[in-house]
């Protein structure tokens, strides 16, 4: 019966999700503009943070092979969201990653590797969709792009070394909470509009 | 006439440039064997130097410097050294595509050849001191942070690459 409303709850939060901040529509271009993208929306930056925190955690060698994995795939969503392709519920797909790799992280899952990279690989593709409908055209779209994908994998080296400290069980318990924050960033993002 | 050398050394500054640049720099750096590319890179550039001079602007070759890149990229992400006289040829194809896609800027033969001369210059020394980091980084964590870089690159050349083949 709990499952039940838990579920029903959670099906509730991602009818209910708006769109996430980092995605606001607007297309200046630029290598700082495409740095900072990534950094506003504070559910994409939990969600980036989650998966370098998530390959940490898991340990060798997922703690490389997910932050090669993730730009590649992001490209890919990328490339359907230049291309326009229909890709329905991309906000609350953004919010969702928060929020499930929070949970891993929070609840120290380890499944096998290739459910992982699946799992942020599907992510990613939301991720980058969102990033390749806001690519400017032009000149700057280069050092743009350049700019969000060195951010975004930047964000993913600041959750890995954050996630080292799981050497230690104070770190590993501090790395455990700051998965269920991150959680909680996109569950919030999935209730508020 | 320094003035015109400073203009071609910010062209090969460029972004595109830059990305095509670093990407081969790693994947030939990553072979461990970057001289034959070396070589190959400053010869694909005074070709395609070259060829500007007779005119011969090749309009595509934006799109072959970020496809370039792309694949140089995701050779990098996987870790797929290629044989010599493949990098060589890719190397080659990058420094005249890259020539090709810098024409000066200046009217006078001497700025041109200034301008020329400066991208030349900043083209392959950018390439030499890329792919010499990456056959230096023999440590793991060194090796894995070549790769990451080598994503980045992959991921920004294929969505601009789509951008310019669509819009």
């Amino acid at each position: 019966m709990r499952n039940t409303a838990r579920t029903a709850l959670f099906i509730a939060m991602l009818l209910a999700a708006g769109p996430a901040l980092a995605h606001t529509g607007e297309g200046t271009g630029g290598f700082i503009a495409g740095l900072k993208h990534p950094l506003l929306g504070p559910d994409h930056l939990a969600a980036m943070v989650a998966v370098g925190l998530w390959g940490a955690f898991l340990g060798v060698p997922a703690i490389w092979l997910l932050p090669v994995v993730f730009p590649l795939v992001m490209a890919f969503g990328g490339v359907l969201g230049i291309l326009g392709v229909p890709l329905p519920a991309v906000e609350t797909g953004i919010a969702s990653s928060a929020v499930v790799l929070g949970l891993m992280i929070a609840l120290a899952a380890r499944p096998p590797l290739w459910i992982a990279a699946v799992l942020v690989g599907a992510f990613a593709i939301f991720h980058g969709y969102a990033h390749g409908k806001e690519l400017p055209d032009g000149a700057n779209a280069v050092a743009y792009s350049a700019g969000f994908v060195i951010a975004t994998g930047l964000l993913h080296l600041t959750g890995i070394a954050f996630g080292l400290l799981t050497r230690w069980p104070a770190g590993k318990f501090a790395v455990r909470m700051a998965g269920g924050a991150i959680a909680a960033v996109g569950a919030a993002y999935l209730i508020v509009p | 006439m320094i003035e015109n050398f400073i203009d071609g050394v910010m062209q090969a500054l460029l972004p595109t440039h830059l990305l095509a640049i670093a990407g081969l720099g790693l994947q030939t750096g990553q072979g461990g064997r970057p001289r034959f590319a070396l070589v190959a890179f400053a010869f694909g550039l005074l070709v395609g130097a070259c060829a500007l001079t007779f005119a011969l602007r090749d309009p595509p070759a934006a799109l072959v410097v970020l496809g370039i890149a792309a694949a140089s990229g995701l050779l990098v992400a996987v870790a797929l050294p290629l044989p010599v006289l493949t990098a060589a040829l890719f190397a080659f194809a990058v420094g005249t595509a890259l020539s090709l896609n810098a024409p000066p800027q200046a009217i006078t033969l001497h700025g041109a050849l200034a301008f020329q001369a400066g991208t030349i210059l900043a083209a392959f020394a950018l390439f030499a001191v890329v792919a010499f980091i990456a056959a230096r980084a023999r440590e793991p964590w060194q090796r894995i942070g070549v790769r990451i870089v080598g994503s980045w690159i992959a991921a920004s050349a294929i969505l601009v690459l789509t951008l310019r083949l669509t819009r």
